[in-house]
């Protein structure tokens, strides 16, 4: 990590200009020697090119990935024919619900490229919102094909921080000679300088770039700022305030500051919109009854309003219907089984009731030193005092409430594995219970067990 | 020379070979045939030099000699064969390295001459089938798992789209079992053309040196060739990001899934990020053990991507394992079934895990061997045999320790309970431990040890785990803090005339 000052980013600027020099001297004799070859079937997996080569070979459009494909949610006889139409492309097409944060992008970058200057955005928004493929919509967006130079980069795919400006480079295409950070950085800024087309630089998931002095964020959203560099950058993150928390000290020139689009969660109506949108699609609207929708609707978007997860639980409905349907050997359309309230319930307590699966579960196969455990802990919790509880104290605790009822007490070893502990010093160790009391007491629904050990406050002894 | 006595056990990949590039077969004897365009290559593979051979051992160990043209290496023992033809380490010559990353050599181990004979009787067939590695063609008890993961994959693969799973539950539970039992079917119905054809990866959090080696491994399982992470990486995010007509649907089980996270937690967004792809046509089921795994440990960007398919496998209760030993057993009269019915409600009462079950009864089989051997007639297996593999399997070893301590010892540990008692504190320093030493030595008549001694006795204790202390810098200062109940102590000195 080198630090980047103002005077070294002179002098690199300085230094890029000779190296522009440079490379119109050096790397074409150095071509003329290589000859490079072209590999042109994609999918002939005996050759393995280099990275390098792969990238170089890729010129012009960069291929994205295509966000989720809207076959999530129709019923799988419908789902294999349409899947292989490529329905993904239709989804490109319109968004529904998105249409103002696009319609901001769009004017945006219009904006920015009316003026022929730069512009740096950032989009903040939670995990399922939409914004990945909002962007993708951008990237193909008519009439910006032409005028645009696209580059798309997922930060979690590169090896470190610093490698991020090889990527980048790779993708614009450009010929660097070296190999270190610097001159990557160089070269790229160096390809701002000349005349170029108007590069729109993705960055997703763009808190993978953070590291301890920033200098890699700082200097990416500097580029922008410069006189010739005719840059759109786009940072997407889950965090709003990373710009602010991350980024404080470009607060100070309003120029470099970023522009701030949000993605805010999915509301009732919107989910039942777009799910409506997806069932139309496929003509299965039929199956799936209004209530039901506003039910499943209304239970994601009270928890987190992620689409990825309203698509989920349709989709797992449509299956459980088929699959009735197998039974009934009903294929007509004329009789298609509806989704039920009771249906969406279940899958929804399956899926959301924390508490209830724990009871059920737990009353099935629930060990009995397991459950003496938790007793005795409960125990210590609600008659001792201090709330940091050493294993070996519990290990006490427990031995004597075995005694009492006449059980084999396990040994202090087993009984670390049965709380399932890997510290240093197991007897030291503390131990916290995770879960409410009641929720607890629940959990166990042995009473007679519980309410005997509870009042047994002779076992603390001491 | 050659060795035929005992068998080698060190696996090479380069001397044996099954198929070479240009079709030569080397055969048994591991003769390594040296290149012809490197002679010296194959001298320098011979693990001893001649110098040294003639020498006895001895006299290298009390004189290294060591050497400036070579590092110096243990000399060689003389029981052991010399091995003046075949050289005993991998060659490292390139092309042969090339051959094994390309995937053109595949590894291979000794055989035996001839299996091992083994008598055939009811014990032995018993203590066979109790083997945990022997998995059973139908896993009883775990009927519902398996259609549920069954449903999850068959739906998937029919529609040909993408998705993922999490499967926890404790050790022991028949995660991993059920699991690869479910594709084994699956494989079985699309060689019938059932189902559309799919190819099957696995790779587990374990066997990795570290979280991005899992590209590697999956690059490997597709294509053969070993790559560097990088390079893999690449290759694999080209392939499931680009379109490709007549692409097979790959399912992919990663095993022991909290291993892979790391801070960044790439590999792991990574893995879980291509299934939401169209293009990728990947089914993803991982597997770990803690129930709440993604919301404790996972980023809420990966958490989102893993979906909720998820299934939790509960521990076994007494009745399962019960009819899990008696499945292995179905045939055989080895075990009388009472004992079966002791070992699984022990073991179900304290952790529910089927492992442990059978390592038991395993144990208590190879106790009425022995026992069947020493009187030369057929012994079933009985309650008797069960408790005493129990009575080693959950035995208090703390005790028998404390036990055959020596006298300076067991003053010590009195030492410290009776402190523990004075103080009503669990931690006390040793100036409070030894001055209870110096009460108890008196009273018993012996002469105290001084202060060093005594911080080397707590030092003994320390490393046998009996106590826990600090290092021993701190002298008469450190903290020292009791291993074992104060009960145990009591129970354990009872015998010795201390008390």
């Amino acid at each position: 990590m080198h630090r980047r000052t103002r005077l070294s980013l002179r002098s690199s600027i300085v230094h890029d200009k000779e190296n522009e020099h440079e490379e119109q001297t050096t790397p074409r004799k150095r071509r003329s020697k290589l000859p490079v070859n072209v590999i042109e079937d994609e999918t002939d997996e005996e050759v393995v090119p280099s990275p390098k080569k792969s990238a170089r070979k890729s010129r012009g459009r960069p291929s994205l990935p295509l966000p989720k494909p809207i076959v999530e949610s129709e019923d799988a006889e419908q789902a294999d024919t349409s899947w292989q139409e490529g329905s993904a492309s239709e989804l490109v097409g319109k968004l529904p619900e998105r249409e103002k944060e696009y319609d901001q992008l769009v004017t945006f970058v219009e904006n920015v490229l009316d003026k022929g200057g730069s512009g740096s955005l950032y989009i903040s928004g939670p995990p399922g919102t939409g914004k990945t493929a909002t962007l993708q919509r951008i990237l193909n967006h008519g009439p910006f094909v032409g005028k645009l130079r696209p580059v798309y980069i997922n930060c979690t795919s590169i090896k470190s921080v610093g490698s991020i400006y090889k990527k980048i480079s790779e993708a614009l295409g450009l010929k660097v000679t070296g190999g270190t950070e610097k001159v990557y950085q160089g070269a790229i800024e160096a390809y701002l300088q000349r005349k170029h087309k108007t590069v729109m630089l993705v960055l997703d998931e763009v808190d993978q770039l953070s590291s301890s002095k920033q200098t890699i964020l700082y200097s990416i959203f500097e580029w922008p700022s410069r006189a010739t560099a005719r840059l759109i950058l786009i940072g997407i993150a889950n965090a709003l305030d990373l710009t602010d928390r991350l980024l404080t000290r470009l607060k100070a020139r309003c120029d470099l500051k970023p522009h701030v689009i949000q993605f805010l969660p999915y509301t009732k109506q919107q989910i039942v919109t777009i799910l409506k949108s997806c069932l139309e699609a496929t003509d299965s609207l039929a199956r799936f009854p209004e209530p039901a929708l506003a039910l499943l609707a209304a239970k994601v978007a009270s928890t987190s309003g992620d689409i990825r997860r309203a698509l989920f639980i349709a989709r797992r409905l449509t299956e459980g219907v088929k699959k009735e349907d197998r039974k009934n050997g009903t294929t007509t359309p004329t009789a298609v089984t509806t989704v039920s309230m009771g249906q969406v319930m279940a899958v929804l307590n399956q899926v959301y009731g924390g508490a209830q699966t724990l009871s059920q579960d737990l009353d099935e196969g629930f060990p009995l030193q397991q459950k003496i455990l938790i007793c005795s802990l409960m125990l210590v919790l609600k008659h001792g005092k201090n709330k940091d509880i050493t294993v070996g104290k519990l290990h006490d605790v427990y031995r004597s409430i075995c005694v009492k009822r006449n059980l084999h007490a396990v040994d202090q070893t087993e009984f670390i594995n049965l709380c399932s502990l890997g510290k240093k010093e197991p007897r030291m160790h503390r131990v916290y219970l995770q879960w409410d009391e009641e929720e607890v007491s629940a959990a166990l629904n042995d009473k007679q067990l519980i309410n005997s050990i509870m009042d047994d406050v002779s076992c603390l002894g001491k | 020379q050659e060795s035929v006595a005992t068998p080698k056990r060190n696996i090479q990949l380069s001397n044996i070979v099954e198929e070479c590039a240009n079709g030569r077969r080397v055969s048994r004897v591991l003769e390594l045939t040296p290149k012809k365009t490197q002679p010296d290559r194959a001298a320098d593979d011979e693990p001893i030099t001649p110098k040294r051979r003639g020498r006895p051992p001895s006299i290298a160990r009390e004189q290294p000699v060591v050497l400036v043209d070579e590092e110096p290496k243990t000399p060689k023992r003389r029981g052991r064969p010399s091995s003046a033809g075949p050289s005993l380490s991998t060659p490292k010559s390139a092309s042969k390295m090339k051959l094994i990353r390309s995937g053109a050599i595949k590894p291979n181990i000794h055989s035996r001459d001839a299996p091992v004979e083994d008598g055939a009787n009811d014990l032995a067939i018993a203590r066979e089938r109790l083997h945990v590695s022997s998995i059973p063609t139908s896993l009883p008890c775990r009927e519902k798992e398996f259609d549920e993961i069954y449903n999850f994959l068959e739906s998937k693969i029919y529609d040909g789209c993408g998705g993922c799973m999490y499967v926890s539950g404790v050790p022991g539970t028949g995660k991993t079992a059920t699991t690869t039992a479910v594709i084994r079917s699956l494989q079985q119905l699309s060689d019938d053309e059932e189902i559309p054809k799919f190819d099957y990866i696995e790779i587990n959090g374990m066997r990795l040196t570290e979280p991005r080696q899992a590209y590697v491994h999956i690059y490997r399982q597709l294509t053969g060739k070993t790559l560097a992470w990088e390079q893999a990486y690449n290759l694999l995010d080209k392939r499931f990001t680009t379109k490709a007509p007549r692409r097979v649907t790959t399912v992919l089980l990663v095993d022991e899934l909290d291993i892979l996270c790391n801070r960044r937690q790439d590999v792991v967004y990574n893995l879980l990020n291509w299934p939401t792809l169209s293009t990728a046509q990947l089914i993803v089921v991982t597997i770990a053990n803690t129930m709440d795994l993604p919301e404790r440990l996972l980023m809420g960007k990966i958490a989102s991507r893993l979906g909720l398919t998820r299934l939790t496998f509960q521990p076994y209760n007494f009745k399962q394992l019960q009819e899990i030993v008696m499945a292995r057993l179905t045939g055989t009269s080895a075990f009388n079934s009472d004992a079966v019915q002791l070992v699984a409600r022990k073991v179900a009462a304290v952790s529910g895990d089927a492992r442990r079950a059978l390592d038991i009864c395993r144990r208590a089989t190879e106790l009425a061997d022995d026992q069947s051997q020493k009187t030369n007639q057929e012994v079933t297996v009985s309650m008797v045999h069960v408790q005493q593999a129990l009575a080693e399997m959950i035995a208090s070893a703390k005790v028998q320790t404390i036990r055959s301590c020596s006298l300076m010892e067991q003053l010590f540990l009195q030492a410290v309970t009776a402190e523990v008692t004075r103080t009503g504190i669990e931690e006390c320093n040793f100036l409070g431990v030894y001055a209870q030493f110096e009460a108890l030595a008196a009273f018993s008549g012996i002469t105290v040890p001084n202060t060093g001694r005594a911080m080397a006795i707590c030092a003994r204790l320390g490393a046998s785990r009996l106590l826990i202390c600090e290092t021993g810098r701190n002298d008469i200062y450190q903290k020292i803090l009791l291993n074992v109940s104060t009960d145990d102590v009591h129970y354990a000195l009872q015998a010795s005339k201390l008390l």
